[in-house]
């Protein structure tokens, strides 16, 4: 038992602080304004402290903090993505995510269980060469492994997915991980209040004011705030915050929806992904398997659950795990996914001067937390994006320069 | 799972159903730039509120417009883009929120 | 020591047939009826699981489907809910998530260092050094979860019905019972449903030493029952709303999604448990848990106890203690002065004394911590929310039954949209604005007292009615009556605290002030650091609390503190019942079971099971592909390619439709003749490919890809409706099936199956013709795509098989062999033809594979013809070559997708590669950067391994045919 728990267990009273302040009422101006308080917002507000110095922050949340996409996502983290822009951009967020717990003091259970993506017709087997031919080409650890490998890794698993859909080898990316997704959250937002930046709850953004095409205030159900720079980084909101400032994007909402069971004891000890079956799985450490699917077909800005989902998912799960028929599903949920049409994220500069976007994050924003964090508040601070997320910026599309990301997902037969 | 009125053929479960995006006029593409070509392909007009999209109805082959509050995923009617008389006219039920 | 009671009125249980089983090494015995719950606590059995985290000794709590710590295996399936799981003979259960058995389960020290983990601990610790996390966490890891899972357990699928009616009643108690008559008189088509064995709902177990519940119920069950158009279906719950009132009805046997017109939710209320210590304790139940036991079971709660209450109900669940044997010493009433309840004098004059205005300040538990020996009550200060322990008085006693409030079953309501209000009258949430065609009743509707809940049966199907616009009478609201059901703040603290508020979950009074100490002061915030609420109830018991001590927290009123999101479901739902039976639509051509018997392996390609290859026994892919190549190339080769897309375009404007929608020119393609057809997206990216032949001037047959077919044809439809030309498009795919054959000898094989002319003049490549083949009109079309010479016989589908046998019978003398879609596509790639979706991903562009785009740019439009224009104008990133390896190459192959190096950059990659017996060379395609295009320029791939491997850029075709081949000369 580690000695910091006598701490609680010797005090009279609970020792702990606030994780971060109770700030009511915003200033009548702030040097940044960070619109959206999940844990890209709050990274970016503790990147701008930890990295540039500048603290006279405000991250204004219309809800609560992590009660977007960073708390209803399925927690995964890798990098085993197809374009090199794509593989070093979110192996930098691994890297960080690795050293996260130390850093924010905070233990998100950060925990490498391996990631398995499984391929079932030989066309995606060609799709996991490609991105293991890409993800070793910069560094990362994948590789395409056979049906031996994946039996030895999850013993429990029907490679022959019920007679319905053979397992013909995997991508394994050993860095996958899963973790606590709304301490991620928290952690940033206790670092960046330590920083200094203020943090405002149930604060909604009403109208962001330009002038002359530069940035100069944020309207909010507070109060008038008056900034030169203000990111937006509201994931599934993203439109009705572009919509204020009359930037148009390609950014389109599809409700995302994920499932848990009871908690069991551990027995899926690796991530599962099967692309044909439209499946993600782990189990947590609270032994539930969290659960996931395809992206809803049509727009929706709601997170409301459908039956066809959990009625997809669940028969699809029963062809790789028959034995789960009457494990109980629990609770299902939605998020609001903000699609592009590469796959891609939108990151950086926009036309408007002082408006910075960090969206388009559809189903992969989780684990891209700490990079978006510190390469968009790397941006703000020089007003130049990072190289590392050129590749990513709103102009892309004018300039017919969309990520190869999208290629990937449209290979078949 | 939701219902979704075909011109057509009535009221059937989504599943019967393909979405095909928003309904959008291009601009000519003889006299737009570059750019208003570009936005055209790539961006759209994703804030959430009240949208005339394509949506087809699989079994029997039948393309025809919905007019949805994106935000209460409420259609307020259907109809044939080729029916004129259906596009002047005003909503049979309005959008509920 | 038997706590079974005589026979009660309306009782569950057939006391006829005796059932044994054994818990934990122990036999017991049962009656059928029981549940695991109600059978070992008959027995004397009270510890019957292990809370999740502290492993303390968990009883009976709500028996109402979340006595969440009472989990059982039998060895077979796991997390098996004893309080409404009945008991089977000859089963044989264990606790789950004991170490050494519920008794003396090891894990129970961790109880006695709970201190040492506050809310939230996994937080804190175990993350530094980094290095030793792993440890920790397989520790945390093991000690997580409930059951074992079964990994052999069989795969069963539930069946699933689909349902309609008028009014879905949800919820069999007497508002749902009564609304279901009232509907169901006016002549509506009503389905009532509860998750109970029996219909009642309360009416089943809340006497109070009443018989007018009994009659009641005895009354509406005959009315019910004898109404035709009523549906009663109990076992049967609700487990969730979907968009326009569908809503999944789950029972043993699978799931009927009910699709309402209306739904009226009267789906009761939760007892909430009051907090104090050791409030867990086996022993301490619910009120309702006390009276189901008694009378559905027959089975006395305990033998001498005390009710601690904060409402009239409690002194009814004393009234009906006292009629099963048991005795009550004492009714501690939380409320203060002198409580209206006319059962006051009725348990006064059966001598239980009454403590008004007295709190449970703690139970005292047995050494061992598995039973109640007594309770500590004192005078309690509702403003301060103290006991005044200095006027306590200790009660031996075995038991405690807790009547403090009540929490509404709202989850349906809340999913579907209704906003709910708080209720001060009846200190609780209620429904405010219902969704249209919804409508609450009973106890979910605030309303508690037994003629009201009648009433508002009434009045919610009188509102159903008039929602669907039939007449009815307007009925007025239904009232509350009486005093407060529920208590404002039924919670006690303790310096020693061990008082739960979340059984589930461990989670005691402190743990919420802790956590709004730190900041998680906002009900979704503090439900996520302390997980209240996230267990397998879901809440049920526990919600409610939470609100109330963060609203006192706070210093809000409890509406302002709102509650948490409801979701899907009501009760866990299994994994076989959502799944249903597993669906895996194929479609297959009508050869499928000629190419099954000739040992033909099958791939998937969109919805269809195509022939892959034919391996002979025992011969590897590799060789049989090569093998019925080479037949093609040597001889004849044939192939089912019924698979493909087929459609017809009928019309005069059909040539202008194609100009349109394809990137080629068709406006003056002659009758008779084919042409490549490629179809782009509006942003210039190639979507498929395929040959439009032209057979009329007024008739286009178009042949595509199979996988695209149904979303091309869909896209044309749609361009159609836009286009408004004058003409018809019909998918016949599935009308016509098509056979090719190819290879020089194919010719001659035809030649003996049809009159048409096949010599070359009369009919060239790219060319059409209508004829009778093997006396079956054919569509025949003369494409190069896998050899020079090959016609594809376009046939009704019907025909396909015999039209195979007779080429098959025609080619004999020739060696002609079947060849599947793997041996094709070596063949198109010996022939230089990029394949969509193989040679080209998500984003290619005609100008990336070297499509000559120049003389489509001249046509007025085609979908995706303005952003070629801009992609003209920018520089090529990379573009698809045609390479071959070294001859006689030897080393490890490279294989699709490995990428094309230039030291540290990525230029390109292989997207087709295999090796050809014909020109005995490793050929394929890949792309490259513009630079590195010129024939012979030379390129590194990168094999597997590492290796680089260099390419040599070439023309195509890879193979070109002798010129009698294709000229029949």
């Amino acid at each position: 038992m580690p000695l910091r728990l006598l701490k609680y267990a010797l005090s009279k009273n609970h020792p702990a602080p606030r994780f971060f302040k109770e700030h009511l009422v915003p200033k009548k101006s702030y040097d940044v304004v960070i619109i959206g308080g999940g844990g890209h917002g709050l990274a970016a507000a503790y990147y701008l402290a930890k990295d540039h110095g500048i603290t006279n922050v405000a991250v204004l949340e219309k809800g609560y903090i992590g009660g977007g996409n960073t708390g209803r996502n399925t927690t995964i983290v890798r990098s085993n993505y197809l374009t090199p822009e794509g593989v070093n951009f979110y192996d930098a967020s691994v890297k960080i995510y690795e050293g996260l717990s130390e850093e924010l003091d905070l233990n998100l259970f950060y925990s490498t269980r391996g990631h398995f993506t499984l391929a079932h017709t030989e066309s995606a087997m060609r799709t996991m060469r490609w991105r293991a031919e890409v993800n070793k080409h910069v560094g990362v650890e994948s590789r395409v492994v056979g049906p031996d490998e994946i039996a030895k890794a999850c013993p429990q698993l029907d490679l022959s997915c019920s007679g319905h859909a053979p397992i013909l080898g995997a991508l394994y990316h050993a860095p996958g991980s899963v973790a606590r997704h709304d301490g991620v959250a928290w952690g940033y937002a206790r670092g960046a209040d330590g920083y200094g930046a203020e943090i405002f709850q149930s604060t909604e953004v009403l109208g962001i004011d330009v002038k002359n095409g530069k940035v100069c205030g944020v309207r909010t159900n507070k109060g008038y705030i008056e900034t030169k720079q203000v990111l937006s980084a509201v994931a599934g909101f993203t439109p009705r915050i572009t919509e204020m400032v009359e930037l148009d994007t390609p950014i389109v909402i599809h409700p995302l929806q994920a499932c848990v069971t009871e908690p069991m004891k551990p027995w899926l000890d690796t991530i599962l992904v099967s692309g044909s079956l439209h499946v993600y799985v782990s189990q947590s450490s609270r032994g539930e398997l969290v659960m996931g699917s395809s992206l809803d077909p049509y727009e929706v800005h709601s997170t409301r659950s459908t039956l066809d989902f959990v009625e997809g998912l669940t028969s699809h799960m029963l062809d790789m795990f028959p034995f789960l028929s009457n494990v109980k599903v629990v609770r299902q949920w939605a998020g609001m996914a903000d699609m592009t049409p590469d796959f891609a994220p939108i990151m950086g500069k926009t036309p408007i001067e002082g408006f910075y976007l960090d969206a388009g994050w559809g189903t992969w924003g989780f684990k891209a937390t700490p990079i978006s964090g510190k390469t968009m508040a790397y941006t703000i601070a020089n007003d130049r994006a990072p190289d590392l997320i050129h590749s990513f910026r709103l102009s892309r599309f004018d300039e017919y320069e969309l990520t190869g990301e999208k290629g990937a997902a449209s290979v078949g037969h | 799972m939701k219902l979704l009125t075909c011109p057509m053929n009535g009221s059937r479960p989504l599943s019967e159903f393909v979405f095909g995006g928003e309904y959008r006029e291009s601009p000519n593409p003889d006299t737009c730039t570059d750019k208003e070509w570009a936005a055209y392909v790539h961006n759209r007009s994703g804030a959430p509120g009240n949208k005339k999209e394509w949506w087809y109805h699989a079994p029997s082959g039948t393309w025809f417009i919905a007019e949805r509050n994106t935000l209460s995923d409420k259609v307020a009617r259907t109809y044939l883009l080729t029916d004129a008389n259906a596009q002047q006219a005003k909503p049979a039920q309005e959008y509920g929120q | 020591m038997t706590l079974r009671l005589t026979t009660q009125i309306g009782e569950w249980i057939n006391r006829n047939k005796h059932i044994h089983f054994t818990f934990e090494g122990e036999t017991y015995s049962a009656f059928e009826g029981d549940t695991i719950s109600s059978a070992l606590w008959a027995a004397g059995q009270k510890v019957l699981g292990r809370s999740f985290k502290y492993h303390r000794p968990r009883g009976v709590l709500s028996f109402a489907n979340h006595d969440v710590n009472v989990l059982m295996t039998d060895g077979m399936d796991t997390n098996i809910r004893a309080d409404v799981v009945a008991v089977k003979d000859g089963m044989v259960l264990t606790a789950v998530n004991t170490k050494g058995g519920v008794k003396h389960d090891k894990n129970r020290v961790i109880d006695a260092i709970s201190p040492l983990l506050p809310v939230g601990f996994y937080y804190k610790a175990f993350h530094t050094p980094r290095r030793l996390f792993p440890f920790w966490e397989n520790i945390i890891r093991k000690s997580a979860g409930l059951g074992v899972v079964n990994v052999n357990y069989p795969r069963i699928l539930k069946r699933k019905l689909h349902a309609h009616c008028d009014v879905l009643v949800i919820g069999a108690g007497a508002a749902g019972l009564s609304a279901a008559y009232h509907a169901a008189k006016a002549g509506l088509q009503v389905t009532l449903v509860d998750e109970n064995r029996q219909a009642g709902g309360s009416l089943t177990f809340d006497l109070g030493g009443d018989a007018k519940p009994q009659q009641v119920l005895d009354d509406l069950l005959r009315k019910v029952t004898t109404q035709p158009n009523i549906t009663l279906m109990t076992g049967s719950y609700a487990a969730g709303y979907y968009p326009d009132h569908l809503i999944p009805i789950v029972s043993d046997t699978g799931i009927t999604k009910i699709r309402a017109k209306t739904v009226i939710v009267a789906s009761g209320a939760f007892e909430q448990p009051p907090v104090f210590r050791y409030n867990d304790l086996p022993g301490v139940m619910l009120g309702s848990a006390a009276q189901r036991l008694i009378y559905r079971y027959g089975v006395k709660p305990f033998n001498k106890g005390v009710v601690v209450t904060a409402n009239d109900y409690g002194y009814r669940v004393a009234i009906d203690l006292l009629d099963a044997d048991t005795e009550v010493i004492a009714v501690v009433d939380m409320r203060k002065g002198s409580n209206a309840s006319p059962d006051l004098i009725t348990l006064a004059k059966r001598g239980v004394k009454i403590y008004a205005g007295y709190c449970v300040y703690e139970a005292l538990a047995t050494s061992d911590k598995s039973a109640v020996r007594g309770v500590v009550v004192c005078p309690y200060d509702d403003q301060k929310n103290v006991a005044l322990t200095h006027d306590s008085v200790t009660l031996a006693c075995d038991g405690i039954a807790m009547s403090a409030g009540w929490a509404a079953a709202a989850a349906l309501l809340y999913q579907a949209g209704t906003a709910m209000k708080f209720s001060y009258e009846v200190q609780q949430f209620v429904p405010n604005t219902l969704p249209m065609g919804m409508f609450a009743a009973g106890k979910v509707n605030g309303i508690f007292e037994l003629s009201q809940r009648l009433h508002d049966g009434v009045r919610a199907a009188s509102e159903a009615l008039r929602y669907l616009g039939l007449e009815a009478a307007e009925v007025a609201a239904a009232k509350h009556m009486g005093s407060t059901p529920s208590h404002p703040y039924p919670m006690v603290p303790h310096y020693k605290a061990k008082n739960f508020v979340d059984f589930d979950e461990d989670i005691q009074i402190k743990d919420f002030v802790n956590a709004a100490k730190e900041g998680f002061d906002n009900i979704e915030l503090m439900k996520r650091f302390t997980t209240v609420g996230m267990g397998p109830s879901q809440g049920k018991h526990s919600n409610m609390n939470a609100i109330r001590i963060l609203a006192k927290i706070r210093d809000l009123p409890v509406e302002k503190v709102g509650s948490t999101t409801s979701r899907p479901f009501f009760h866990p739902t299994p994994i076989g019942h959502l799944a249903g039976r597993s669906m895996h639509a194929h479609r297959l051509t009508p050869l499928h079971d000629w190419h099954q018997q000739h040992g033909a392996v099958f791939t998937d390609i969109g919805a269809w099971k195509r022939a892959a290859y034919y391996p002979a026994p025992g011969q590897h892919k590799d060789e049989a592909i090569q093998a019925e190549a080479m037949a093609v190339r040597t001889s004849a080769g044939m192939i089912d390619s019924s698979s493909f897309g087929k459609i017809e375009l009928h019309g005069p404007d059909a040539a202008e439709f194609l100009e349109r929608f394809f990137i080629g020119v068709y406006a003056n393609q002659k009758v008779g003749s084919c042409r490549h057809v490629m179809l782009l997206d509006e942003a210039g990216v190639i979507i498929d490919d395929g040959v439009a032949s032209r057979l009329a001037d007024d008739l286009f047959y178009l042949s595509i890809g199979t996988t695209n077919a149904a979303a091309v044809y869909r896209e044309m439809q749609r361009y159609q409706q836009m286009w408004q030309l004058n003409l018809g498009l019909v998918n016949v795919t599935g009308a016509f099936g098509a056979v090719t054959v190819a290879g020089p000898a194919a010719r001659e094989i035809l030649s003996t199956l049809t009159d048409l002319d096949l010599t070359y003049e009369a009919f060239p490549i790219s060319r059409v013709r209508t004829s009778v083949v093997a006396g079956v009109p054919a569509r025949v079309i003369r494409v190069a795509f896998v050899s020079e010479l090959s016609y594809e016989l376009h046939v009704p589908m019907l025909q396909v098989p015999h039209v195979w046998q007779a080429l098959l019978a025609a080619g004999e003398k020739h060696g002609i062999r079947p060849f599947g879609s793997d041996t094709q596509r070596l063949l198109r790639l010996e022939m230089g033809h990029m394949m969509p979706g193989v040679d080209t991903d998500g984003l290619t562009n005609p100008l990336e594979i070297g499509v000559d785009t120049h003389k489509y740019m001249q046509k007025a439009y085609f979908i995706g013809q303005r952003s070629l224009a801009i992609l003209a104008k920018r520089p090529l990133r990379k573009q698809l070559v045609a390479f071959m390896l070294a001859e006689h190459f030897q080393g490890e192959l490279p294989l699709e997708c490995n990428l094309v190096v230039d030291g540290r950059d990525i230029l390109g990659r292989v997207t087709s590669i295999a090796y050809s017996q014909t020109i005995n060379r490793i050929i394929g395609f890949a792309y490259v950067t513009p630079a590195q295009t010129a024939i012979g320029s030379v390129f590194n791939i990168r094999t597997d391994s590492g290796t680089l491997v260099e390419a040599t850029v070439v023309t195509t075709p890879f193979f070109k045919s002798t010129s009698q081949q294709a000229t029949g000369a």
